[in-house]
């Protein structure tokens, strides 16, 4: 199995021009911070709204999904006394919101799916990828994952001491993938693995052969925050590596005790 | 009255976050739906809210809403008919 990356966006990519990416102002006024990040994020990745690419599947990743319209939902029921709900952060705060919305922006109705399993939810949404790219189910996919962190469950996270090696983090990153190479193509993803069990550094670099002008990149939450889907963030920067002339990239990603995930990412050709 | 119109025009900008938009920018005579603010049906119920949380007014029946909730004078006069 393997699929081909055309372009990588990250959140920072794009903060600027959320309301050119999101021109309904009447759209962006209900989206929240991570929905309008997300979104921005996604719709640049496929060429702006304007831009009309065959996409055939937009599949999301989250791990916490949309947290602030989730609290706010959840203190207004306390607050209010379960009457009088306002029903916009109920609706946003589903985690298929961002999917949902770049679809409605695009106006796709193509497969839109959105994976929320912890800390394999990006690694999840790959697979998938993957798997319908390999059954000839989709040609070109757009592949996204997203977080977003809050005062209270920083707070909270903090408060179990999870914090203790590294900072909480958060982000949207949106890649497009191909089922066939283009000229367009800058990575090609060759494999993906689940792990039962944790690995060490040197246990990866023998089981992937990696050789010293290749790069291994083990658990990078110092770089990006520990959040569940920041894999996606080091899947970027893989690809950014290849783009520079790395010829294979192994990425492995272990958060807080989860079962540990390695993505293959090699040069065109 | 004016008072209340200048009220109401905060909280509807406060909740239905209508960014960039001053109480000043809105027009208390000019529609809340389609050609003048543009809010839509999520907002109509965002407003029945507004209504009922600050206010303590119950819209009695649907069929006075369309009236009701032109603009942000009628809205104005329907509270201070019915306020508790």
């Amino acid at each position: 199995m393997r699929c081909y990356i055309e372009r990588v966006c990250r959140q920072s990519d794009v903060i600027s021009d959320v309301k050119q990416l999101i021109p309904d102002a009447g759209l962006r006024r209900r989206m929240s911070r991570v929905v309008k990040s997300a979104v921005a994020t996604g719709v640049e990745c496929v060429g702006g709204v304007e831009r009309i690419e065959a996409l055939d599947a937009i599949v999301t990743a989250t791990g916490w999904g949309c947290l602030a319209d989730s609290e706010r939902f959840l203190r207004n029921v306390i607050v209010d006394k379960e009457q009088l709900l306002n029903p916009t952060p109920f609706i946003q705060s589903t985690f298929n919101t961002v999917g949902g919305q770049i679809a409605l922006l695009k106006h796709n109705h193509c497969y839109n799916v959105t994976y929320v399993n912890r800390s394999h939810s990006f690694e999840d949404a790959l697979l998938d990828v993957l798997l319908r790219i390999a059954d000839a189910q989709s040609e070109n996919v757009l592949l996204g994952a997203f977080d977003e962190q809050t005062p209270s469950q920083q707070r909270i996270m903090e408060r179990m001491g999870l914090f203790r090696r590294c900072q909480c983090g958060e982000g949207a990153v949106f890649a497009l993938v191909t089922a066939k190479p283009t000229e367009r193509s800058v990575a090609q993803v060759s494999g993906i693995e689940f792990l039962a069990e944790s690995i060490s550094k040197e246990q990866v670099a023998k089981r992937y052969g990696v050789t010293a002008e290749e790069e291994l990149m083990y658990n990078r939450y110092a770089e990006y925050g520990l959040y569940p889907t920041a894999s996606a963030q080091v899947f970027a920067e893989a690809v950014e590596r290849i783009q520079q002339g790395v010829e294979r990239v192994v990425v492995y990603n272990e958060y807080l005790g989860d079962s540990p995930t390695i993505i293959e990412l090699k040069c065109i050709g | 009255m004016e008072q209340l119109i200048q009220e109401l025009k905060e909280h509807l900008i406060e909740e239905l976050n209508l960014e960039e938009i001053t109480p000043e920018d809105i027009d208390a005579e000019a529609p809340l739906f389609g050609d003048g603010l543009g809010l839509d049906s999520i907002d109509a119920l965002e407003i029945i809210l507004i209504l009922e949380k600050y206010y303590g007014v119950k819209l009695a029946n649907s069929a006075e809403a369309k009236p009701v909730f032109y603009s942000v004078k009628t809205l104005a006069e329907y509270v201070m008919q019915n306020r508790k």
